[in-house]
């Protein structure tokens, strides 16, 4: 298929297709420089441009303070899951064990688990060691989505590792664990990194804990303290917008840095090569 | 440990092999297998955070000694203090009293129980929280509870008919009284235990059937326009092209911004007085008038479905993408020497072909919209009249705002089984091919 010639329908298809995805950025972007008495017009641009709207979203809540927390506890989960993951992607792919498929039946099974089945019994774990409110608190939880993703992709970049530079370290008298320091972790260092990434956005996007053990304020993470800009009587949607342009920019960002090694992430777990 | 001289252990591989996938098993066994078998545990119980009584799963008669002992030192302050400020009440404070110890001697008769009353009692004297719970809920057997409720509950009749005759800050203070008297009384917890009541009644609540067929619907719905979509567009797209990059930016953008982010934008676009989206819908004729999009059952439903599509058909189109690129251009000069066309191709090489990467894509796509919470409570909370709310969001509900942990365990065990039936019928269809190569060696 990749013969075909891309001609100028498909260029306005592409262009109509990137243009419906992006729409709803565009406009909440639009919107954030609109003054607050513009706000309910749909005429797209403003002559009266103002930033007001993003001194109202940093000021009313501590939107910066929910990015910081967000950034601690998606860090953590990365730093531990991967940690943990890469031991056990090793072992599975390269050492002699048995019950390979099991472990992998479980790591599969527990990535498909519904949040809200254990999140009662978490909630409660954390109220009784006190740790509600808290980074850790969030953390634990967390290894619960991100360790079997990152066991998973893992396992795949792992798998791409050809053996004979391991064959030649065990000939030269190495012990497992130092092949698997010095000779499968500086290769792998591209798909530790990538999965790295994967983790971290999965972390960055938790709600449904983020929701019911940190409650407080201060403690709030970017997804949840966004969905807190409404209060019960007006939603200031000037604010809103803003506060959206913020914590969208970083994730912009690391799109478009690592856009292709986070397709590559995405599509190694789905596809046989 | 490794390159340092003289080591004192060294694994073999087989060993070095299983201490490495310990701590993700321990982890996995201790955050995900645990917590689903306690929230099984805990749907057998009427177990409520907000009711004192039932704050605790019991599945025999047992007494909350902190409780107990906390109130029963107040009980007694009060008594004394009230007996000199009120003393036309002393004859009945007293006999209260006497009735409180009368039943207390028969409790603390029994050796354990009186050890550990004692224990609590220097605890709580000490300000020390009590958090073992086998200490602190001890199990009472024969009829001393209900003897003790029966008796408690004459005790507090006669403060009460005392306060009516007095006024004034001495009748306030002989309310304490009743009051202390009664939280004394509730220190007996009558057990909890309901066995399987809390699944059949919401078996047979409209509600949760109302959830189930509203997440059935939106993941049926939505997963099939994605599928469609997406491949669609990654057909489209599987040729060379300038701009790839920034069509691949562009895509990977709404898969990465988090789902209550998107939320709270859609939920603005769709708005009412001031959204784009329902404005443009409106004036194209699709919907009557703007404000029916999250205010009627229809309209939100399809506002649910539509921002999901838009967050992740891009994604599905990834994943597809890649699976296409997997096909060897081969197969199509084959078919085409063949004599086959273009739809003929579609059908008979690239949709065979791509059958394992489309099944993969719609396991994890169903099982993620099936387990939809962010999404719809955010941008509908569910509503209006629960016509979108999603099982998810009705154990959330259950758990968190009516603080009920027993029926809301009741509900997520639910949720659980569902997705576990979903599951083992794609592992059924997709067999050895969700495990690439790398079990197997």
């Amino acid at each position: 298929m990749l013969k075909n010639q891309a001609g100028i329908r498909f260029y306005i298809f592409l262009a109509i297709f990137v243009f419906l995805v992006m729409f709803p950025f565009i406009w909440i972007f639009l919107t954030s420089l609109k003054p607050q008495n513009e706000l309910t017009s749909f005429a797209w641009f403003t002559s009266n441009a103002t930033l007001e709207s993003y001194a109202s979203a940093i000021t009313t809540r501590p939107l910066f303070r929910y990015m910081l927390n967000s950034f601690v506890v998606s860090g953590l989960t990365t730093v531990l899951s991967l940690l943990i993951a890469s031991f056990t992607a090793y072992a599975v792919t390269r050492l002699p064990i048995r019950g390979k498929t099991l472990i992998l039946g479980l790591v599969l099974a527990s990535s498909m688990f519904p949040p809200i089945a254990i999140l009662s019994p978490i909630f409660n774990f954390v109220t009784d060691t006190g740790l509600r409110n808290s980074y850790i608190g969030l953390v634990i939880p967390y290894i619960t989505i991100s360790l079997p993703l990152a066991i998973w992709i893992l396992a795949t970049f792992f798998q791409k590792i050809p053996w004979e530079l391991e064959e030649s370290a065990k000939l030269d008298g190495a012990t497992p664990f130092q092949t698997y320091r010095q000779i499968i972790l500086p290769l792998a260092t591209p798909g530790i990194f990538t999965t790295a990434i994967l983790v971290f956005v999965a972390a960055w996007n938790e709600y449904l804990f983020a929701l019911a053990i940190n409650t407080a304020d201060a403690w709030r993470t970017i997804p949840v303290g966004i969905s807190f800009y409404q209060s019960e009587y007006t939603v200031p949607w000037g604010d809103i917008s803003a506060a959206t342009v913020i914590v969208t920019i970083p994730i912009v960002i690391l799109v478009l840095i690592f856009q292709r090694r986070i397709v590559s992430g995405l599509t190694s777990g789905s596809v046989k090569e | 440990m490794a390159g340092k001289p003289g080591r004192k252990f060294q694994l073999n591989e087989k060993q070095l092999g299983y201490a490495m996938v310990a701590p993700a098993l321990v982890l996995i066994l201790l955050v995900v297998i645990w917590p689903i078998m306690l929230s099984g545990w805990n749907s057998l119980f009427d177990y409520r955070l907000n009711d004192p009584t039932k704050s605790e799963r019991i599945m025999s008669e047992s007494l909350n000694l902190e409780e107990y002992a906390d109130n029963r030192y107040l009980v007694e302050q009060n008594v004394n203090e009230l007996s000199e400020a009120y003393p036309e009440g002393e004859e009945t404070f007293n006999e209260t009293w006497a009735v409180v110890e009368e039943h207390h001697e028969e409790l603390v008769a029994e050796d354990e129980m009186a050890a550990s009353y004692q224990e609590v009692n220097s605890m709580l004297n000490d300000y020390e929280p009590i958090t073992d719970d086998n200490l602190r809920i001890q199990s009472i057997d024969g009829s001393w509870g209900s003897d003790f409720e029966a008796a408690m509950d004459e005790q507090i009749e006669a403060v009460n008919s005392v306060q009516q005759q007095a006024d004034g800050d001495i009748a306030l203070e002989i309310g304490y009284l009743a009051a202390q008297l009664e939280n004394l009384q509730g220190s007996v917890l009558s057990p909890n235990f309901v066995g399987l009541q809390n699944y059949t009644d919401y078996l047979s609540d409209g509600r949760t059937w109302t959830a189930l067929t509203n997440t059935t619907f939106f993941t049926i719905v939505s997963v099939g326009a994605e599928l469609i979509i997406g491949l669609g567009v990654a057909l489209l797209i599987n040729r060379t092209f300038k701009g790839r990059g920034i069509v691949r930016a562009s895509v990977l953008v709404p898969w990465a911004i988090p789902t209550a982010v998107a939320a709270m934008m859609w939920s603005y676009l769709f708005d009412g007085q001031s959204g784009i989206v329902a404005h443009y819908m409106a004036a194209i004729g699709l919907i009557s008038d703007p404000g029916s999009l999250l205010t009627t059952a229809s309209g939100s439903m399809f506002s649910i479905i539509f921002a999901d599509v838009w967050k992740t058909t891009p994604y599905m189109a990834l994943l597809l993408l890649a699976g296409l690129q997997t096909i060897p251009n081969t197969q199509y000069e084959a078919a085409e020497v063949d004599g086959a066309g273009r739809v003929q191709k579609f059908f008979f090489v690239t949709l065979p072909l791509l059958k394992s990467a489309i099944l993969v894509a719609l396991l994890f796509r169903t099982l993620d919209a099936f387990r939809v919470f962010d999404l719809i409570y955010v941008l509908t909370g569910g509503g209006p009249a629960n016509a979108t709310e999603s099982i998810s969001v009705f154990a959330y509900k259950a758990l968190f705002e009516q603080q009920n942990f027993g029926a809301g365990s009741a509900l997520s065990v639910i949720v659980f089984v569902c997705v576990a039936i979903i599951s083992f019928i794609f592992v059924k269809l997709l067999g050895s091919d969700l495990f690439p190569e790398r079990a197997k060696k």
